[in-house]
């Protein structure tokens, strides 16, 4: 039995869409003295996709919770269908049939497929449920949505970004009968994904609920929004509506300053830095060893390595890290042959590392700022003293010219890496591999889930590695980022590279590189 | 300072809350709660006399707490600190026989103490290699070795180390070469000032010294740790290395200044107390400190409670028990609220 929600479906559908099916009234929030929604007023449709876009920090994802239920407005209305509706908890939004994708996952790692599935999945009064029969109607909501799902019997936290996000947007939209809000669901998705999911958001906004789509990135709004609201600091600041044709004066309306286009300058390409000859990896069970990988990168020089996510990038990361040491082949940094056993030897090789998940790999959140510029063996070394002791004072003021020189927004040095959003944490981790002056820098997934300015300036910074010297590395799923920063690129499919393509390149013989998987196995 | 005090605030409701049940409990069994406090207080700061003993009583526990605060820190969790203060013990009391009174004072202490720092780390040592080779879970190896660590000191004291002339299952007095000195006409010992150092040695280690840094950082993320290039297993190994020689040390002082005998029921669980001392000085050197003054008054003046308002002393294990839910509840409760964004 398919449980939930298909008459609100159809009853909402037989609705007209003159009449806002969902609309917001002077919402206001503040969180101390930060004011994240001022005044907002904005009307809904049934049967549109309704993009918010932003910056980091707009408030988009607040004003979503409130939709949801997981925030109250300090002031305003939510109106359903034209009447106010209270909005007290998440249960409330539950029964309204508004279902939220979050931009971190709200899925408990150590439980399988099914397991964080099952709770969706019972409905009101129901006690108990057999693993079958929740299978059974797992199996009949990825039918009805169309969405692949992993084996069910594997624990979430083993499963990739994107098979992640495909059980949480099930989730959602078992839930969300009227109302389904995407908060920047692309950020973490592989192109194939990403249209994977506009597909899938097509298909329901013929349903006619509201979809609500928070994203930073204006290509895919103009692909697939009906209209487009620009939210700034908390006000309403520009609206759109299908066909967006000037997507220039969107980027303005966000940023809130004229944009200036930014291109890389050539590369002034010097001796070879990093070599990989025939490099492969044990298999393992989830993710794709590296079969025969073999490339040159020179100081000077971005090497893009694009690919669909999946495909060995975690692999080759972890092989550059020092994490995962090869089966056979070899590595070699500027002429000479190294096989680590740990990163230790080769950050003391030159290697700097952006690594693909910042939060996890690449800082430690519960410290402060101060402490994890130092996150750095170099670093460390640096201002080590005799015995041991640490130089905090020195460390200190290194950490301010930092925090200065890459404008990384801190409240204070001391408080906790937490506390700073994406693109402030990006910022830190480049300021710090940065300027322990690798000789060669490793990028992964560089810009997934920053904002526009923030991915602007990602851009600028590996692009001035390059400038300086370094052999830059940059593993990424985002063609834009190959597009934008490459001097050759490479596509890794199935654990293998391809021939190298040097630029001007065809986006066309890339997208055939990459989408071997079109017919092989999406994972 | 102000998030220094910010993270304090935990610890003082959770503290509030616990005493708060046990005066219901108290109250339930038909007593005064008031009476009973103020007959406990009046046991632990009622004089000199019992503020000395507070002291006393807390000594091992700063430096059990101590242990179990290093090892959470570095990410692992050594349940072991009672094995480890027990095999400490055991080490002194050993070297001692050994030793007997031929080594004059000052270096008969610094063997025997030495002994019982170095058994303890030994006890961890077992726990910490099982895990990094085998991957043996290091909750489980500690326990294990908690049995293993009061059999031996069972079989010991009715065997081998057995006093002479073998009327109790207990090791012979310490030679007084071996006996820490008092400080005080009360029962304030050296030990008590060596562990008070040894907070100070571990809240300098950890906050200014890059080892410190390095196992902070390997135990609140391993993964990034790694990837800056700290060798965290290494880290981790010696972060319990020195949590085990924290705990024999607490063995071997509590044996030299206390009991001077080693006996079946030597410990009355001080290694399982320093878990919710651990976490009540949400595992800060100087946090475990005040933690242990404040279960050891407890425990000091939970006596006093017994004799003039009848009240029995068990009821300080209510709230040793409701801290601990308490902390965990509130720290549950933190991590929701800090959520949000
Ligand atoms: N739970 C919270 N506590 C304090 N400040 C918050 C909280 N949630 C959001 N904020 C602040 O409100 C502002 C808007 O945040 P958010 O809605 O997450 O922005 P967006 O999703 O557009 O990036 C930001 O300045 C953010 O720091
Ligand atoms: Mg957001």
């Amino acid at each position: 039995m398919p449980p939930a929600s298909d008459d609100a479906v159809s009853s909402t559908r037989a609705r007209a869409t003159e009449a806002p099916l969902l609309a917001v009234r002077g919402i206001s929030k503040r969180y101390g003295r930060v004011c994240a929604l001022d005044r907002v007023d904005l009307d809904f449709h049934g049967g549109e996709v309704h993009a918010i876009i932003g910056e980091n920090g707009a408030g988009k994802t607040t004003l979503m919770r409130i939709l949801a239920g997981e925030e109250t407005a300090d002031s305003g209305d939510v109106l359903l269908e034209g009447q106010a509706v209270a909005l007290r908890s998440p249960n409330d939004a539950r029964r309204l049939g508004i279902a939220m994708v979050h931009q971190h996952f709200a899925l408990a790692d150590s439980m399988t497929v099914v397991e964080n599935l099952a709770l969706t999945l019972t409905q009101p009064g129901e006690w108990r449920l057999s693993r079958k029969a929740i299978a059974e109607r797992v199996e009949h909501w990825a039918q009805a949505t169309g969405l692949q799902l992993p084996p069910l019997a594997s624990p979430v936290g083993e499963l990739s970004v994107g098979a992640r996000q495909r059980l949480e947007i099930l989730r959602a939209l078992i839930r969300a009968s009227r109302v389904l809000i995407l908060d920047e669901p692309t950020a973490v998705l592989t192109p194939q994904e990403t249209e994977q999911l506009f597909a899938l958001v097509r298909r329901l906004r013929s349903d006619g609920r509201v979809v609500l789509f928070i994203s930073h990135k204006l290509a895919e709004v103009r692909d697939l929004a009906d209209r487009v609201t620009v939210l700034r600091q908390g006000r309403v600041v520009a609206h759109a509506k299908a066909p967006l044709t000037d997507l220039h004066e969107l980027a303005e309306a966000m940023v809130g300053e004229p944009q200036v286009e930014w291109s890389k300058p050539p590369a002034q390409v010097g001796e070879e830095c990093l070599r990989l000859d025939g490099v492969s990896t044990d298999a393992d069970a989830f993710g794709t060893p590296l079969r025969s990988v073999s490339f040159t990168v020179r100081a000077g020089e971005v090497f893009g390595i694009a690919g669909v996510d999946g495909n060995g990038q975690q692999e080759l990361f972890e092989v550059l890290a020092g994490v995962r040491p090869p089966k056979s082949g070899t590595l070699w940094i500027r002429g000479k042959s190294v096989s680590p056993r740990s990163p230790a030897e080769l950050l003391d090789a030159g290697v700097g590392l952006v690594p693909p998940d910042r939060r996890r790999e690449g800082l430690v959140l519960e410290m402060s700022v101060l402490e994890n510029f130092l996150l750095h063996r170099g670093t460390l070394r640096r201002f080590t003293r005799s015995w041991g002791i640490l130089d905090w004072l020195q460390a200190r003021s290194y950490a301010r010219t930092l925090v200065e020189h890459y404008s990384v927004r801190v409240p204070d040095l001391d408080s906790a890496a937490a506390t700073l959003s994406g693109g402030n944490q990006q910022r830190l981790i480049l300021a710090r591999e940065l300027e322990a002056r690798p000789q060669i820098l490793v990028a992964a997934h560089p810009t997934r889930g920053l904002d526009f300015a923030a991915t602007q300036f990602v851009y600028r910074t590996l692009a001035g590695a390059a400038q300086n010297g370094a052999a830059v590395v940059l593993i990424s799923t985002d063609l834009e980022d190959i597009l934008t920063l490459s001097d050759r690129v490479a596509v890794l499919y199935r654990g293998q590279l391809s021939p190298t393509l040097i630029p001007p390149i065809d986006p066309l013989r890339l997208g055939a590189l990459m989408s071997g998987l079109e017919q092989g196995t999406a994972i | 300072m102000r998030q220094r005090i910010a993270e304090l605030v935990p610890s003082l409701l959770a503290v509030a809350l616990a005493l708060a049940v046990s005066a219901a409990v108290v109250w339930l069994t038909g007593s005064s709660p008031l009476v009973a406090f103020a007959a406990l207080l009046e046991g632990a700061v009622g004089s000199r006399d019992s503020l000395a003993e507070v002291a006393v009583k807390a000594c091992p526990l700063i430096l059990t707490g101590l242990a179990v605060a290093l090892s959470f820190r570095a990410g692992t969790w050594n349940i072991g600190a009672e094995g480890q203060l027990l095999v400490g013990a055991l080490a002194m009391a050993a070297v001692a026989q050994v030793g007997g009174s031929m080594v004059p004072r000052p270096l008969a202490l610094v063997l025997g103490l030495g002994a019982a720092a170095a058994g303890g780390a030994l006890w961890a040592a077992i726990a910490a290699a099982l895990k990094l080779r085998r991957g043996v879970n290091e909750v489980i190896a500690t326990i294990m070795l908690n049995f293993i660590a009061a059999a031996l000191v069972s079989y010991l004291v009715q065997g081998p180390l057995m006093e002479q002339g073998g009327r109790y299952p207990q090791t012979d007095a310490l030679p007084p070469e071996f006996v820490l000195p008092r400080l005080a006409p009360y029962r304030l010992h050296l030990g008590v000032a060596l562990a008070l150092l040894a907070a100070l040695v571990a809240q300098f280690g950890l906050f200014r010294t890059r080892h410190g840094f390095e196992l902070r950082a390997a135990g609140l993320n391993a993964v990034a740790a790694r990837l800056a290039g700290i060798p965290v297993e290494r880290r981790l190994f010696w972060a319990f290395v020195l949590s085990g020689a924290f705990a024999g040390l607490a063995g071997g002082i509590e044996l030299s200044a206390i009991t001077r005998r080693l006996y079946e029921r030597f410990s009355p669980g001080w290694g399982y107390t320093a878990i919710a001392v651990g976490l009540l000085g949400r595992l800060s050197p100087i946090g475990v400190v005040l933690a242990a003054l404040f279960f050891g008054a407890l425990d000091a003046g939970s006596n006093t409670m017994q004799r003039t308002a009848g009240v029995s002393a068990v009821v300080v294990y209510v709230v040793h028990g409701c801290v601990i839910l308490f902390l965990a509840a509130l720290e549950r409760w933190q991590r929701n609220r800090s959520q949000g964004t």
